[in-house]
């Protein structure tokens, strides 16, 4: 059964994984994102680029329903995950964000050990059945991560004290160890500097084996550096989405082609 | 003539210099005031503090100074073997000096002359004459008192005839300094604002003026008690028993069931008030749409505004009684409305809303990242709380509970009407027992006689109290503060 | 590509549906649905107190606002009057006149009440009450004139259900003769209920004299108290504020201040009770019970708070006003009392009165200063009258909660109801501030 599904996954490698359709968002008075329709292909870097403000955040927060925390954030159109419509009244989001795990800008480890920290995910879900599990659960993301050298002789000691490059991989091992489907990284390096941005960059090509990932970047570099596919947001608009080197060599919009060559942004 | 005058005198030389000054530096630049070098306002205001401030600082200082004076002029007239403790001296001093206000009434009264009173001797009815003027002394008068009291009225009147000529004189050389230096060079603002400076440090200093007058005091009669009674037995001993025979000595006054009461009642008060502030803090904060917030948040807060004497009789004649009937009673646990568990759990009340704010603020500064990092991970929020914003929080919750405790610790009128005065030291709940607030309020009301070690025993207890909290709110802010700079 | 090894979710995960919630995340809701309950739970507990505080003190206490009086008219004569006051118990007298003029209206009446159970529900202020009215009314001499008085405290206690029959049987002050004499009076239009004035004016009044204690007294000398804190901590609050947020250079000093107004704002209030007992009245010299020394101990009580206000509000003023006035050549005090002191004024006004309205309810402190004493002479005017003995509002009420007669606990009840009306006032003023002159920068 597994080997199956593995080669059905191998021969459909660029199956849709999750897929958006006429989508709008409204804070307040204001319409963030309009009319949006993309379909994210498993096992592959998506990333989402776009001048600041333009919505692309907004809508990465969209797919785990992570604006649901905001009280006047309003979704309407349809977004599934593996063909199931994540705004189904019956789906509960914390079970839907157990799928779709999330990395934010800001490396937001918390007040407690690196080895709570990765625990965390895997606890609440209840992903071992004893201390032995959890401990190969901890040390599998943080390898993963790329995190398990540096750590494994601190595991006691608070995730705050990492080096902030250390603290974002930190953050990906503790999304990786609930075991996502997708991983939703939302500008994961922006605060990061040049020599820990590599470092992740090259994890999350690395993840990619495993994951769908989906990443907002402000930088069409590292866009280019580490995606298959690029869609290019202006002002709550989908503008253009295809091959991530076809949109940087012959985009096909005008304004996809202003951003790129720097006159908008 | 009456030492409120003494001060308007002042206060209108004050303003008089202000007129006089202003209208000397406009003068001195011949009516164009934009040749000056300060407003004409300075130079008033120049005026108004150099010829008032010197003044009315030697007044205060001379009213605060001359009790003391007094009191070292007159102890003179008293045999030396009367003075030779401490508490009589200040016992005799307080006779000497009702005595020289009865005499003073007595002649306000019309019932004496001065001439009268001069020739008056022990064996006249002083008492009865005092009695006339409506001073009701409550023994007769002893040659000596008699003798340091007119003293004590000699030397009060020389002082004061001292008091109004320093006064004044200092008043005319300020004034004379004001005027002479108002010409339109003088750099009157200058000067007026480094005095307000002056003005502002020492209303700022007033803080610790009160903290060190609150040590003083305390401390002062600390000692005079501990060399009445052993401090061994006030901190060790069990019992609170003090004698009402006032001298007679045979008090018991150890600490060790007050504290208990203390402690047993703040422990029940902030086990009602802990989990229910914090929760209703959590809840205010984390899951109630914004308009609850708007209006549940103030109404939590108006327990805050209730003055405690309410709190107070609240638990004297409804939770008591309310306990007593429907718990203790029928349990068999006792029948005293007044128990721990009334005032405890009317102290837990009191308590909510100060817990619920400052929990408030310290989950509101739990950085949003932390709630969003474990949204992200699929953590309900029920979760998220629990796991990453309490213990995030927890060093400022435990800030805030101490400070809760120090207030429980320190509060006096819902113990003194809910919770009894009989010193215990005993695990039921229902039971009546008192605190050490009770028992400074019990000490220090009524008849006091400030020489026994049963009215001085307040002040220990005082001085322990001020210790204990000072502790915890030291303690409490240094951890709260800790706790804010990590998230700023 | 993919690394078989590495590859799949953990068999742990199981890839089900999100549209059917597995057992754990069914348990997991259930818990967050507990956890708010819990919240909601402790809201309600709090909502609760609040609501039945608020009914205990109200039902208690409004019975305070009415009191039985008895209206009957009575016939001074002015030899009687001269004769009464020549007489060594001019009380007696005057309950002799009393009595016979309740003995004439009762007949005139043609009720079947006795005059001597009659007379025996009045006020043991009756005599009292006639004679200050006899001496106001000398011109009315000869004529009935309408009199009113009040009905002693179990009579009234009956009316509003604190005394009955059965009580009455085991009360030594009162005998169900006595009220079926109050109900036929009532029947009769003699004993009728209205508002209690006198609970507002009237000074406190001894043990056995319920009826006629008053708040007025009490009410002078908390105004008094309220007169010294605003003039003393006010000016010495924001100067201290203007000092700390403008002025201050970091230094020891400084520090030493902070530390020490933030500590002061926690000590408990007994203990500036201590030290007003001991500096104030002991060593100063102060009389006690005066509100002088009430209104310095709360002035020191209110000061940290007005501080922590004012230096707030001073805080929320914009360094940008500040540089404004500097450029234009203003010295750094100008810039302070010219533009930000105004532009603070209201949020320093709003710490003042919530700490005038901390002060307001403050009690232990002045029970250590001898506000507990019992005064029935009203103070004089200010400034003389801030050194005459006075009670005050909540110590009132600490002073009848321990007294024997159950009446003294409605008027407590009524007492607190007319302090938390002022509570509510002075708070309802500072929102008020706070909304009309707020800032936002």
């Amino acid at each position: 059964m597994n080997d199956m599904r593995l080669t059905e996954r191998v021969r459909t490698e660029m199956a849709t994984k999750m897929q958006a359709r006429g989508v709008d968002v409204h804070y307040g008075d204001t319409h963030a994102i309009k009319d949006v329709s993309i379909d994210i292909p498993d096992r592959t870097v998506t990333a989402f680029i776009g001048p600041s403000g333009c919505g692309k955040s907004t809508f990465l927060r969209c797919l785990n329903r992570m604006n649901d925390t905001i009280p006047i954030a309003r979704v309407t159109g349809d977004i599934t995950l593996d063909g199931e419509d994540v705004y189904d009244r019956r789906v509960d989001p914390v079970q839907l964000r157990a799928k779709v795990g999330m990395v934010f800008q800001k490396p937001n480890p918390f007040p407690k050990s690196i080895y709570d920290n990765v625990a965390y995910g895997p606890r609440i879900h209840g992903l071992s059945r004893n201390k032995a599990e959890l401990d190969g659960i901890v040390e599998q993301s943080l390898r993963r991560a790329a995190l398990w050298d540096e750590a494994k002789d601190r595991l006691d000691q608070p995730g705050t004290g990492l080096s902030g490059g250390q603290q974002q991989r930190l953050c990906i091992a503790r999304a990786v160890a609930t075991s996502p489907e997708v991983l939703l990284m939302d500008e994961p390096c922006s605060a990061l500097d040049p020599i820990a941005t590599g470092q992740v960059e090259e994890l999350i090509d690395e993840l990619r084996q495993n994951f769908t990932v989906v990443i907002v970047t402000h930088s069409m570099q590292q866009a280019a550096r580490v995606s298959q596919r690029t869609a290019f947001f202006h002002l709550g608009n989908l503008v253009e989405y295809g091959e991530t080197g076809q949109i940087f060599t012959q985009p096909e919009d005008p304004r996809t082609e202003s951003y790129i060559s720097g006159r908008i942004g | 003539m009456p030492t409120i005058w003494l001060f308007a005198i002042v206060l209108v030389t004050g303003l008089a210099g202000f007129a006089l000054a202003r209208g000397r530096a406009v003068a001195s630049a011949g009516g164009d005031t934009r040749v000056m070098h300060s407003r004409p306002l300075y130079h008033g205001l120049n005026g108004l503090l150099t010829a008032m401030l010197p003044a009315l600082g030697l007044l205060v200082a001379w009213l605060i100074l001359q009790p003391v004076l007094l009191d070292r002029a007159v102890v003179g007239a008293i045999p030396p073997e009367v003075l030779e403790d401490g508490a009589a001296r200040s016992l005799v001093m307080a006779d000497v000096r009702r005595v020289a206000d009865g005499l003073d009434a007595a002649i306000a009264a019309g019932v004496a002359t001065p001439e009268g009173l001069a020739a008056l001797t022990a064996e006249d009815d002083v008492r009865g004459l005092l009695g006339q003027a409506g001073v009701a002394l409550g023994s007769d008068v002893s040659p000596y008192v008699l003798e340091a009291a007119r003293d004590m009225r000699a030397t009060a009147a020389t002082l004061r005839v001292v008091m109004w000529v320093a006064v004044l004189a200092v008043l005319a050389i300020g004034l004379g300094v004001a005027l002479k230096r108002s010409h339109a060079d003088y750099r009157a603002r200058n000067f007026v604002e480094r005095g307000v400076l002056v003005l502002l440090v020492a209303a700022a200093s007033i803080a610790v003026l009160t903290t060190v007058g609150i040590v003083a005091s305390m401390l002062f009669e600390t000692v005079n008690f501990f060399s009445q009674y052993p401090a061994s037995s006030f901190f060790f001993s069990t019992n609170w028993d003090p004698s009402f025979s006032g001298r007679g000595g045979g008090s018991e006054l150890g600490i060790v069931p007050l504290l208990w009461g203390t402690l047993y009642i703040s422990f029940i008060a902030l086990l009602v008030a802990v989990p229910v502030g914090l929760l209703a803090a959590i809840y205010l904060s984390e899951f109630a749409s914004k308009r609850m917030r708007s209006v549940a948040k103030p109404v939590i807060e108006v327990l805050a505004g209730i003055p405690t004497i309410v709190y107070g009789l609240f638990a004297l004649i409804t939770v008591g009684p309310l306990l007593r009937d429907a718990i203790a009673s029928p349990l068999g646990l006792g029948n005293s409305a007044s128990s721990v568990m009334t005032a405890g759990l009317v102290m837990g009340i009191m308590l909510i809303p100060f817990v619920s704010s400052l929990s408030d603020d310290i989950i509101n500064a739990v950085p949003q990242a932390m709630r969003d990092g474990s949204f992200g991970l699929g953590a309900t929020h029920a979760e998220t709380i629990r796991q990453v914003i309490l213990p995030a929080a927890l060093p400022g919750i435990v800030g805030a509970v101490l400070l809760a405790a120090s207030r429980a610790i320190g509060e006096t009128m819902i113990v003194v009407l809910g919770a009894g005065a009989a010193a215990k030291l005993s695990l039921n709940p229902f039971e009546a027992m008192t605190t050490v607030t009770v028992k400074i309020v019990s000490q220090l009301t009524g008849d006091t006689d400030f020489a026994s070690p049963e009215t001085l025993v307040a002040f220990a207890l005082g001085l322990t109290l001020f210790v204990i909290t000072l502790g915890l709110n030291v303690l409490a802010l240094y951890i709260v503060r800790t706790y804010r700079e990590q998230y700023e | 590509m993919t690394d078989a090894t590495a590859s799949g979710a953990p068999a742990t995960a199981p890839a089900n549906s999100l549209m059917a919630p597995d057992a754990r995340t069914a348990r997991r809701n259930a818990a967050e649905k507990r956890f708010r309950a819990y919240g909601l739970g402790a809201i309600a507990v709090a909502f609760g107190a609040l609501v039945v505080l608020l009914l205990s003190i109200l039902s208690n206490g409004l019975g305070a606002f009415t009191q039985a009086k008895l209206s009957f008219p009575v016939t001074l004569q002015a030899e009687q009057v001269a004769e009464a006051e020549g007489a060594l118990l001019k009380t007696s007298a005057y309950k002799a006149m009393l009595q016979e003029a309740l003995a004439a209206y009762l007949a005139e009446q043609g009720t079947d009440v006795d005059a001597e159970v009659a007379i025996s529900l009045l006020s043991d202020e009756a005599a009292a009450t006639l004679r200050e009215f006899a001496l106001a009314n000398a011109d009315r001499y000869g004529e009935p004139v309408p009199f009113t008085i009040l009905a002693n405290g179990r009579i009234d206690g009956f009316f509003k259900g604190r005394v009955t029959y059965e009580s009455a049987e085991l009360d030594r002050n009162v005998s169900p003769e006595q009220l079926r004499a109050a109900e036929s009076l009532r029947d009769a239009g003699v004993l009728t209920a209205g508002f209690n004035w006198s609970f507002i004016t009237a000074p406190d009044a001894s043990d056995n004299r319920v009826e006629a204690a008053g708040l007025g007294v009490a009410m002078l000398g908390s105004l008094y108290m309220m007169l010294v804190v605003l003039v003393l901590a006010l000016p010495i609050g924001v100067a201290a504020s203007i000092y700390l947020e403008e002025f201050a250079p970091q230094n020891r000093l400084t520090d030493l201040i902070e530390v020490n107004i933030s500590n002061l704002a926690a000590v408990p209030s007994i203990v500036f009770g201590i030290l007003g007992l001991a500096i104030f009245i002991n060593w100063a010299g102060l009389p006690q019970s005066a509100p002088i020394v009430g209104g310095l101990v709360l002035t020191l009580m209110t000061l940290p708070t007005i501080i922590i206000a004012t230096r707030a509000a001073l805080k929320a003023v914009p360094p940008s006003i500040r540089d404004a006035a500097l450029g234009l050549g203003a010295s750094k005090m100008q810039s302070v009392f010219h533009h930000v002191l105004p532009l603070a004024m209201p949020g320093i006004l709003t710490g003042t009165i919530i700490g005038l309205a901390q002060a307001l309810g403050e009690t232990a402190p002045l029970l250590l200063i001898g506000m507990v004493a019992f005064v029935r002479e009203y103070p004089d005017a200010p400034p003389e009258g801030l050194f005459d003995p006075a009670s005050a509002l909540p110590v009132q009420i600490y002073n009848w909660t321990q007294r024997a007669d159950p009446g003294f606990f409605e008027r407590a009840s009524g007492a607190i109801i007319v302090l938390l009306l002022f509570l509510l006032v002075m708070n309802l003023t500072a929102i008020f501030l706070r909304r009309r002159f707020e800032r936002r920068w």
